[in-house]
């Protein structure tokens, strides 16, 4: 009985973290980029969902086909984002005010898609039923949808890890997050990629949020926690730290998973907010020491 | 010389009409008035820290809740307006170990703080009223006359807008600006930046503390809903709107807020946020300075001096 017990955590537990870490290399790539911490990442995740769940329940299209719709159009959405507000934002100014601007301008954000939401889908909960028959792995027993959610998003961040360690553009990047200067001398177009990285990041919530929309039920305020998640992990795993992102996504999927089987669910929001503040405090040097 | 007195008369006349309003005016109106008044005092109190510092706080909703759900918990065992202390007392404690844990943090990462202290505070908050003593709410007993609570958030505001004025003209508030700019040099200079931030947030927090406390009767039944992030980001809105570069920017953008959200935010509310969501990126984009400084650089006029 404690052996199924601990097999369901660790099972249950690598599976949520396998989706935060999709949501979180997202923020990583904003943040780890052009420094601009996108509180609104989990909007997109959110309309990801609601997208996927609008083009299931209206046209019967296939949950998993969705992710060829919202994953192009969050990184259109993404470009012209970048290029509109934050593009415009990050000139002139010292690293501080620039921050403080692009933190503004997400919570307007934030506010502005939340709301949106609202009046396109109204705050009832919404959901559909999509392979949802019971499957049996280490002893533990959880619906088919989870694992297939998980293991799709987890593909992807790896896909991308290689993408970034074997292509030139992924060279690039991983050049402009060392140093943009350096990357600016050697001929990287830094506007350019700075908005396809927004973009892709983008991309990544809103993807997230149609494999999330197989699993639970839908509220236009289910963004917010998954940035407060995915913020996180950008800190236990490292800026601009690609790998980091993805193992301390399962890390924090397990202590989250374990916390809430120990002991009970309405736990979980405290503590996520705990966590956070208590990392904020004791690594206040740019949360990740490197400057 | 004139225009000293123009301003002391039209200060005297301004006093007088807002002393006698609750006798003139009708309910309706009275409580308007009221909600305009508390979100002067709000924008005020957040603006003359965050504003020459440029530590953005998120968590005005904090404070504010705090003050009033201590209203609603003690409220009915103390004389009228002990309340409005309690909550300011409990405010600015709260306040002073807020910004002594969140010192060291520069920029974003003290915004980001503040605001996940507000929400861990309001999940806290629920957590123990479900666990521990089985409420989720509470209803406020024998709260104080509608004349009383406005005249209490009169005298709040009157207050609030005094103490900006001269933390302007003090040394203090010179130095809370030397820190902004650049807070190492403020240390060289012999600033003790430690002292003059945190006492200063502890200060705005006492003001929207005992706004919250005196505002918590309104309502006959106050939960932890009352933290309410909206709260935080209204009175940033408002106070970036105005302009931080003067006490009459916070002033100015708290009314034109505070009128749209009395009107718009019942009848439609998820389009007024929407707005609002809107509002503050157009505030960043396109008028940094908020719209007080735009209408002065119309003028011709300097920014830099109060307008008090």
């Amino acid at each position: 009985m404690r052996a199924t017990l601990w097999a369901e955590i660790a099972v249950s537990g690598l599976i949520t973290g396998g989706i935060y870490a999709l949501v979180a290399l997202g923020l990583n790539l904003q943040y780890g980029l052009m420094r601009v911490l996108n509180v609104a990442h989990g909007e997109f995740l959110m309309l990801g969902a609601y997208v996927t769940y609008s083009l299931h329940s209206a046209w019967g299209m296939n949950p998993l086909l969705t992710l060829l719709v919202t994953g192009p159009a969050a990184f259109a959405v993404g470009l012209v984002l970048h290029r509109l507000l934050y593009a415009r934002a990050l000139e002139g100014g010292s690293p501080e005010v620039l921050e403080g601007r692009s933190l503004l301008i997400s919570f307007g954000l934030l506010f502005t898609l939340q709301n949106a939401a609202l009046l396109a889908w109204s705050a009832d909960l919404k959901g559909y039923e999509y392979l949802s028959s019971p499957l049996r792995i280490a002893g533990a027993v959880l619906p088919a949808n989870r694992l297939v959610a998980a293991s799709v998003a987890l593909g992807l961040g790896l896909a991308f890890y290689a993408f970034l360690r074997s292509s030139m553009t992924g060279k690039a990047i991983r050049a402009l997050m060392q140093e943009t200067d350096g990357a600016r001398l050697i001929g990287i177009n830094v506007p350019r990629v700075h908005a396809a990285c927004f973009g892709v990041g983008i991309a990544m919530s809103a993807v997230t949020g149609s494999l999330i929309s197989m699993l639970f039920e839908l509220t236009p305020f289910m963004g917010l926690p998954y940035t407060v998640t995915a913020l996180v992990v950008v800190i236990l795993g490292g800026l601009g730290n690609v790998l980091g992102s993805i193992a301390g996504a399962l890390l924090l999927g397990l202590v989250e998973t374990a916390a809430v089987y120990l002991t009970s669910s309405d736990i979980r929001v405290i503590a996520s907010y705990a966590v956070l503040s208590l990392i904020l405090v004791l690594r206040p040097a740019g949360l990740f020491g490197h400057k | 010389m004139n225009r000293t007195l123009g301003r002391v008369v039209a200060l005297l006349l301004l006093g007088a009409l807002l002393i006698a309003a609750p006798h003139l005016l009708s309910s309706y109106y009275r409580s308007l008035v009221l909600a305009l008044l508390a979100d002067v005092a709000l924008a005020v109190a957040w603006a003359f820290f965050s504003g020459p510092t440029r530590y953005l706080s998120l968590a005005t909703g904090a404070f504010f809740g705090l003050g009033a759900y201590l209203t609603a918990m003690v409220g009915a065992r103390l004389a009228w307006p002990l309340p409005v202390v309690a909550g300011a007392g409990a405010a600015a404690a709260m306040a002073l170990v807020v910004g002594l844990l969140a010192l060291r943090l520069r920029g974003p990462y003290f915004a980001v703080f503040t605001f996940g202290l507000a929400e861990l505070a309001k999940h806290a908050l629920i957590w123990y009223e479900m666990r521990v003593t089985g409420t989720v709410g509470r209803l406020l007993l024998a709260p104080p006359g509608p004349i009383a609570l406005y005249y209490s958030v009169l005298a709040l505001a009157a207050l609030c807008v005094t103490t900006a004025v001269l933390l302007r003209r003090s040394s203090w508030g010179f130095a809370l600006t030397v820190i902004g700019a650049d807070e190492e040099r403020a240390q060289t200079l012999g600033i003790d930046s430690t002292r003059v931030k945190v006492g200063t947030f502890a200060l705005s927090a006492a003001f929207m503390g005992a706004v919250g406390a005196a505002m918590a009767p309104r309502w006959t039944y106050v939960d932890p809903q009352v933290f309410n992030p909206l709260v935080s980001f209204q009175t940033v809105i408002m106070a970036l709107i105005g302009g931080t570069a003067t006490v009459l920017g916070p002033v100015v953008g708290a009314l034109f807020l505070g009128l749209a959200s009395e009107i718009l935010l019942l009848r439609f509310r998820y389009l007024y946020m929407l707005a609002l969501g809107l509002a503050l990126i157009a505030v960043v984009l396109v008028f940094p300075g908020g719209l007080s400084s735009f209408a002065v650089r119309l003028r011709g006029r300097d920014t830099s001096r109060p307008l008090a």
